[in-house]
């Protein structure tokens, strides 16, 4: 079996388009997202986090509200996601209060005695850790692009992985925008913590792989076909690793999808953000990375791709 | 020939053979486990002695080399605890002569460590007493004794400050170890964090409260003698005075409910106590006439901001005429001498207890005296649903502490058969019992624990034979957990909970059933793709990859890992990526017949071109799993050891493995090999 045989698609003649589109679309993301603001999970924030699940007769979260406030569980917060019988009650770092489950737990248990809740989790991060943990994500996520493009342009060139680095950002860019927005919509619980945080550096991580075939099949057709011209040759090895491409993204697609679906809870917000990170990763590789290399030797470096060939281009890097 | 055949066979074989080994004490610890539940569940006593009598050892080897599952699969709590380094160093200076200089450094040293998250604490205090301390002429040996006479020298105190800290932090991981054990929690893991946290994963735990008393307790046993007397009241009074002209930080919202709930608890409340004087004093214009509740709670809150916290009551002596304690307000500083008692509302403790920490007022004070809460709410109140406690006065110098404490045991108390703790002494603490009981009789001594005082009896008689009692625990449970933190011993410095996580034993049979589930249906969506799409050659890739999964859970037996939630997606992931490895090196081979090459040649080149994109994706991904595993925790962790294990096995099975299974074909002469490819491209192969 095979999806694409021999293909002959000209990926490169619309590079421009895709390209600034692309850029386009990041930039309107990365406003909406200004705008909407974040909405942080307890391990940034810090506070305490209480995951709890009702058995019996239904619960509203407006109840569940009244109850922790005539509670006096001073700042309470309730969400709840997907389900309505799950409630995340969420308290603020307080000096001299330390609520516990145990006791959040017996209120409940007093204010409803219709349905049995059960403590499903608990979170609490002092004011301190929450900000050590941020700190530590920052420095996550600005390592992960460093090392990242170090590592491209050391086994490549510094152009590629700069291509790398472009496409990289963009697929973060993507799956962070679009997982704001899956949050806000209420569909899955996708707010800012540790977890979709490790999903984004995976993302990050694998997002490469795609970009990699296709330098790599560059690198050696370059070589091989010294005297076509470079665009035609970019285009060449795209078509040719394109299967690689589509089938590899698609198997971690197909694993992807699973999780986000069967996976629960835990493990679906992660899931999803690499599932999307994982899609732009195929997209960016042809159109953000490849095209971000054509664009630089032809924009700033003033050549003529249609015409220059590897062997012209080497020759007038070695004269200049 | 042959030989290399073996050879290849070999490759095969031993990783697999080494990852049963790996993988056996896993499957024995859950055969054994699942044993022993049967037994348990049957209630057969004799037949569970018998089994882990005879198995007991093997269950505990075995167990000590599983694979573990992590706290989210398996419940439990995981906290991380902090040893408060500023108070120890603030404790281990001479009482005598700590003044505003060294606690001005102390405070300063505080903010600066709690914002920064920084570890060197010690540094961190040097350097204010360097510039703070040090231009007003102080020393550190104004402030510390160098606990050796014949070195003098600052450096001596430095590193004598130094080892307190160590020992401290070591000291706090074994008192915690042992309270953890007598509280009976299996296979926990402590572990130091950088140079002042202790991590704990407690499996199968999930009584917060009870956990966080076990952790959070200091166990500095003290017996103070109490002096609720005029000097106290005389203190209190000038703290008000000070509070007045200095202005009081606003206070939080809450007072409008406390003095509301204050006014229900008879006497005690701040708005009760001010109408009372008024009636007492008719002779005098009322300054609160005119005025509603509300006004009138706020003057007086305004006029008396400390005292206002708070009820004072004039306990007349033996032989007065009328012996009902009679409400005290603090208008002048007049004040019979005699007895006091303080009651404070549960939600002005805070307060209290924050304004008493002031430096100022510390000075007020003094170091001769404190102003302690009782651990708990008085019972009679309690009842009608209020929370009221006691402040006592009491020197600062305790008697007696906890170190002479030789045993402890929960009881029933005979009398009134409430809870309590027998605590027994050593022959010096009998001794000194001894002598400050006869020294004291009629008099009261409060049993203080951790700045809370549990109990204030009034000395009968003189007690010899060294025994005492902590009265006042809610329940048996609650008196159980101090007999066990009496016994663990006291912490040389306060730890607090930085950090907790508790998943419910519900949360984590879901996610391990849902995770399970979700692995197994990607699994197969994956292995028939390859089959589908690759034929003979996906079926070998599927087998190079499933030993792939077997040999990453061995390794991450072997090497102690734990397996979590996100682990089991990195696991999963790790899958579908060792199936990419070979579609690249497949799609590769396609080529190459297509090339016209012969299926030998093809499949070396494959193997050969094909290896530099799968080493350098897979090494960026290392990359940022490293990353994840240097900054992240508990199950994000997971899930990077898994990424790198697997990226590491990876490359061994994707490359290795599978070349074997074509190097194997290919040795039996085949010159055709079905990777799937279209028709034509079979025609030319």
């Amino acid at each position: 079996m095979q999806f694409f045989h021999d293909t002959k698609i000209d990926f490169m003649s619309k590079r421009r388009l895709f390209f600034f589109m692309s850029i386009a679309i990041n930039i309107i993301g990365l406003l909406v997202v200004a705008i909407k603001g974040l909405d942080y999970g307890i391990d940034f924030v810090g506070g305490t986090e209480v995951g709890i699940k009702f058995s019996g007769a239904a619960v509203q979260t407006e109840q569940v509200r009244k109850v922790m406030d005539e509670a006096k569980f001073t700042g309470s917060e309730i969400k709840s996601y997907g389900r309505s019988d799950e409630f995340l009650i969420r308290l603020p770092n307080v000096v001299g209060k330390d609520y516990t489950s145990t006791a959040i737990l017996e209120t409940l248990k007093k204010s409803f005695p219709n349905s049995t809740p059960t403590l499903l989790k608990v979170d609490k991060i002092g004011p301190k850790v929450g900000a050590e943990l941020r700190s530590k994500a920052i420095l996550a996520l600005g390592l992960s692009f460093l090392m990242i493009t170090i590592y491209i342009a050391f086994r490549f060139e510094f152009l590629y992985g700069l291509g790398a680095l472009v496409a990289l950002l963009h697929d973060a860019i993507i799956a962070f925008v679009i997982s704001v927005m899956v949050h806000d919509l209420g569909i899955i619980n996708l707010e800012i913590n540790q977890s979709t945080l490790a999903a984004m550096l995976t993302v990050i991580g694998f997002s490469v792989h795609d970009t990699v075939i296709i330098f790599d099949r560059i690198r050696e057709n370059r070589e091989k076909l010294k005297n076509m011209p470079f665009l035609d040759m970019m285009n060449l090895s795209i078509n040719e690793t394109l299967s690689r491409t589509i089938n590899t993204v698609l198997t971690a697609v197909l694993v992807l999808l699973v999780i986000t679906v069967f996976g629960g809870e835990v493990l679906q917000g992660f899931a999803f953000v690499m599932l999307i990170g994982f899609i732009t990763g195929a997209y960016s590789s042809i159109y953000i990375a490849t095209s971000f290399v054509g664009w630089y030797l032809e924009s700033v470096k003033k050549y003529d791709l249609h015409k220059e060939t590897y062997a012209t281009l080497t020759a007038k890097a070695k004269v200049a | 020939m042959k030989k290399g055949l073996l050879g290849k066979w070999l490759i095969i074989i031993l990783p697999l053979i080494a990852a049963g080994i790996l993988l056996f004490p896993t499957f024995r610890a859950s055969q054994l486990d699942k044993q022993r539940q049967e037994l348990v569940n049957a209630k057969n006593e004799t037949a569970l002695a018998a089994f882990d009598k005879e198995n007991g050892e093997t269950l505990r080897k075995a167990k000590d080399s599983r694979l573990k599952l992590g706290l989210d699969l398996q419940g439990g709590i995981y906290v991380t605890l902090e040893v408060d380094v500023v108070r120890l160093l603030e404790e281990s200076a001479m009482r005598e002569a700590v003044d505003d200089i060294f606690l001005e450094v102390i405070e300063k040293t505080r903010q600066q460590v709690d914002a920064s998250g920084d570890d060197d604490v010690l540094g961190a205090f040097l350097k204010n007493f360097d510039a703070i301390a040090r231009p007003k002429g102080r020393k550190l040996f104004s402030y510390y004794d160098t606990g050796d006479n014949r070195d003098l020298s600052e450096d001596a105190i430095v590193k004598r400050l130094e080892r307190n800290i160590n020992e401290a932090i070591d000291q706090a991981m074994e008192v915690v170890r042992q309270r953890i054990d007598k509280y009976g929690v299996a296979e926990t893991t402590i572990q130091k964090q950088g140079t002042r946290r202790i991590v704990l994963e407690l499996p199968g735990v999930n009584n917060e409260a009870e956990v966080r008393s076990l952790l959070q307790t200091t166990a500095r046993l003290e017996f103070k003698l109490v002096r609720n007397n005029v000097q106290i009241v005389r203190a209190f009074y000038a703290i008000d005075q000070l509070l007045k002209n200095k202005g009081v930080a606003p206070t939080a919202s809450t007072t409008g409910t406390v003095a509301s709930s204050g006014a229900t608890a008879s006497a005690t409340s701040t708005a009760t106590v001010a109408s009372n004087s008024n009636s007492n004093d008719t002779t005098k214009k009322d300054p609160y006439a005119g005025l509603t509740d509300d006004q009138k709670r706020a003057k007086f809150k305004k006029d008396y901001p400390f005292t206002s916290l708070f009820a004072t009551f004039f306990n007349p002596p033996e032989g007065a005429q009328n012996r009902q304690p009679v409400p005290v307000i603090y208008e002048k500083n007049e004040f019979p001498e005699g007895d006091y008692t303080f009651q404070i509302a549960d939600e002005q403790v805070a307060e209290f207890e924050q304004i008493m920490a002031r430096n100022d007022v510390r000075r007020i004070v003094g170091n001769e005296y404190q102003a302690l809460i009782s651990a708990k709410p008085e019972p009679f109140y309690e009842k009608q649903g209020v929370k009221i406690y006691y402040i006592y006065g009491v020197l600062a110098k305790a008697e007696l502490t906890g170190d002479v404490i030789s045993d402890a045991q929960a009881t029933f108390d005979p009398t009134n058969n409430t809870p309590m703790v027998m605590m027994d002494m050593n022959a010096d603490g009998a001794a000194t019992w001894a002598r400050v009981t006869g020294a004291n009789v009629k008099k009261r001594i409060a049993v203080v624990l951790d700045d809370r005082v549990y109990s204030a009896p009034t000395v009968q008689n003189k007690i010899t034979g060294g025994r005492s009692q902590i009265t006042g625990s809610a329940n048996i449970e609650e008196a159980r957990l101090l007999e066990i933190i009496l016994k663990a011993g006291a912490l040389k410095a306060p730890v607090k909970i930085v950090e907790e996580r508790v998943v419910g034993p519900s949360l984590g049979e879901d996610s391990i059933r849902k995770g399970i589930l979700s692995s197994v249906i990607s699994a197969l969506l994956v292995v028939l793709f390859m089959i589908i799409y690759y034929a003979t050659a996906g079926i070998l890739a599927d087998i190079a990859v499933t030993v792939n999964i077997i040999i990453i859970i061995a390794v991450l037996a072997a090497f102690a890992g734990t397996l979590t939630l996100p682990g089991i997606a990195g696991l999963i992931l790790t899958f579908a990526m060792a199936v990419d490895t070979n579609i690249l090196v497949f799609e590769r081979i396609r080529e190459e017949l297509r090339r016209g090459r012969s299926l030998r040649a093809a499949v070396d080149e494959g193997f050969k071109r094909a290896f530099n994109a799968i080493l350098d994706s897979n090494i960026t991904t290392m990359i940022t799993g490293a990353i994840l595993f240097y900054l992240g925790t508990g199950p994000i962790r997971g899930f990077a050891v898994t990424l790198m294990i697997g990226i590491i096995v990876t490359l061994f099975t994707g490359i290795t493995l599978s070349k074997v299974f074509f190097e194997l074909i290919l040795s039996r002469g085949a010159t055709h090999f079905n990777l799937g490819q279209p028709a034509e491209d079979k025609a030319t192969a």
